[in-house]
């Protein structure tokens, strides 16, 4: 059951596990938001990509997320990118003529630009993966459901269930492991009957893969059924207003950590605008460093 | 097939903040035919050790032999796995949870199907098995989701007899079941005991120990703390284990201490004691 603990919670105690979730979430996201910004100078994105991945790598080593996990969901990703690289090298694109040529495959360009638009989108990939990771193990999914229905609350004035859903995310989380538990169970049984789950041609993975599949739904449907009966017996009534036991607390390290994540943003952003704003954009080498680069 | 196990170590999620040490450093050897049981608190290892038994957990360090198979944390001399499990089939708790097939024949035929056998061969085996735990005709061509939980647990058991193992090991088969049930389960263990099978009971319920094991192994936080006859155990002390004495050993004991002539270790059942007790009386008399 290894492979499906990517990104799980570990139960650490550092800087970025005390913070407030609903806070985490927030910058988590503005964060992605950011790593999309796009300037019209290449050079500009690259050196600003490059940042973000020492400042993310950096985070996850105060927020002790193993690199291990890191490495092992990228093994899952290799496919992702190769497919993007072939897509990008040989779809035409019109933007692309006019910039140098890298080589030819029997007549047809291959550009560098190809390789450098492929790159990009798998280097943003992983940036949001690290982001995503760093946010799954420092908060346990119950206190980002919290924090989601934080968010939520305000749409109740249109009606909006944000409590039921709330509680429908945090069921389904808090059921995760327990059924994952209960595949280990169902898939040591049926191995003790004979299945083998990793070797065998098709048909019999079909009707191993059947043998676990079955008993996993019978049990779920019937927990779900003893649940509901459970949360009925005491009086559970999604319309009422309820109370936390975990009180979320917006601390100083809180504080700490929206106030320079807003200027990093906020720098950016003036950064993107003026970007925009300009005719040729903003080559960050050139102010820096008082040099241009080759493309 | 005997079992030899040396200095079995085994801990879960290696190497992350959340490891458990589960076994730490078990020896056991268990002869052909023999019925024993394995105690503990939870917690202590057993489903652990019984799970290393036939493979399904690999252990970090040591060895275990069933008759000519080896398991070692060495991966590539654990070839033939899977005929292992075919020698030594566990019989998990509530089993009733791994039933999946349309019909209770066609489940019970899975595992021996599974460990080779043709599909007429297989049904026999079934039908056999299904009429061994008390099931007859008018069962097998129901849905096993229909069925009441203990004859649910009688037909998974009846998939495990179906494969023919010659070591059987049950992990508290009778908990959840009325009296009755629990009664004919056991009793079905011992005929296949009768028959030359070897059994490995996982058990609380120390009536079943007293009345059909001939060896008892502690663990205790993944050691193994104590070896023996069930009455060598109880006569031990036994608390520190959180073990406790049945009645029936305890009211016998007793007795010998009052001065009556009872033989402690010949003391399965109620009856055995009864019959002892009416022969002191006829001598005495």
């Amino acid at each position: 059951m290894n492979s499906i603990s990517l990104g799980r919670y570990t139960p650490y105690n550092t800087f970025a596990h005390r913070l407030d979730p609903r806070n985490k979430l927030f910058l988590a996201i503005a964060l992605m938001v950011i790593i999309f910004f796009q300037f019209k100078v290449m050079s500009t994105t690259l050196l600003l990509s490059g940042i973000y991945l020492v400042l993310f790598l950096t985070l996850m080593i105060i927020s002790r997320v193993s690199f291990i996990e890191l490495f092992r969901s990228l093994r899952g990703m290799w496919f992702l990118a190769l497919f993007v690289v072939a897509v990008y090298i040989f779809i035409p694109n019109s933007s692309y003529t006019g910039t140098t040529v890298a080589f030819y495959i029997n007549g047809y360009p291959i550009y560098w630009m190809a390789f450098y638009q492929s790159g990009y989108i798998i280097l943003r990939l992983l940036l949001m993966l690290i982001l995503m990771m760093i946010l799954t193990s420092t908060t346990k999914p119950m206190d980002l459901t919290y924090g989601l229905e934080w968010y939520m609350t305000p749409l109740k004035v249109i009606h909006f269930p944000a409590h039921e859903i709330a509680m429908t995310i945090s069921i389904a989380l808090r059921f995760i492991p327990t059924l994952l538990d209960e595949t280990a169970r169902i898939m040591k049984a049926q191995s003790s009957r004979g299945v083998d789950f990793n070797h065998g041609g098709i048909f019999k993975r079909f009707k191993a893969i059947i043998s676990l599949i079955i008993p996993l739904f019978v049990s779920a449907i019937e927990r779900s059924e003893e649940l509901a009966n459970a949360m009925q017996v005491r009086g559970y009534n999604p319309k009422a207003k309820r109370t936390h036991y975990h009180i979320l607390r917006f601390r100083l390290a809180d504080a700490f950590a929206f106030a320079s994540t807003f200027i990093l943003i906020g720098g950016i952003i003036t950064l993107f605008v003026f970007d925009q704003i300009s005719q040729n954009g903003i080559n960050l080498f050139e102010v820096i460093f008082k040099i241009t680069p080759g493309f | 097939m005997p079992i030899q196990v040396n200095d079995l170590f085994y801990t879960y999620l290696p190497k992350s903040p959340i490891q458990t040490e589960a076994l730490k450093g078990v020896s056991l050897a268990i002869d052909d035919h023999s019925y024993c049981a394995i105690l503990g608190q939870t917690g202590s290892g057993k489903s652990t050790l019984i799970q290393t038994l036939n493979a399904l957990l690999i252990p970090t360090k040591g060895e275990i032999h069933v008759g000519d198979f080896i398991i070692t944390h060495k991966k590539s001399r654990n070839k033939k796995i899977k005929h292992l499990r075919k020698h030594l089939a566990i019989v998990f708790q509530f089993p009733e949870y791994q039933l999946f097939e349309e019909t209770v024949e066609k489940d019970v035929a899975f595992g021996a199907k599974n460990f080779g056998a043709n599909n007429e061969d297989a049904l026999k085996k079934a039908h056999e098995a299904l009429l061994s735990v008390g099931l007859d005709e008018s069962y097998f061509k129901r849905s096993p989701f229909e069925l009441s939980g203990g004859e649910k647990r009688r037909v998974a058991i009846a998939g495990i007899l179906a494969i023919e193992p010659d070591i059987l090991v049950l992990d508290e088969p009778t908990a959840g079941l009325d009296p009755q049930g629990a009664n004919d389960i056991m009793s079905l263990v011992d005929e296949m005991h009768n028959h030359g099978t070897t059994i490995i009971l996982v058990t609380h319920d120390m009536d079943l120990v007293i009345k059909y094991c001939e060896k008892v192994f502690v663990l205790n936080e993944g050691l193994l703390v104590f070896e023996g006859t069930p009455s060598e155990l109880f006569r031990g002390d036994v608390r520190q284990f959180s073990i406790e004495i049945p009645p029936l050993f305890q009211c016998a004991n007793k007795l010998k201490n009052k001065g009556l002539p009872i033989d402690i270790d010949s003391i399965k059942e109620t009856t055995d004691l009864v019959m002892q007790i009416k022969k002191w009386k006829r001598n005495h008399e």
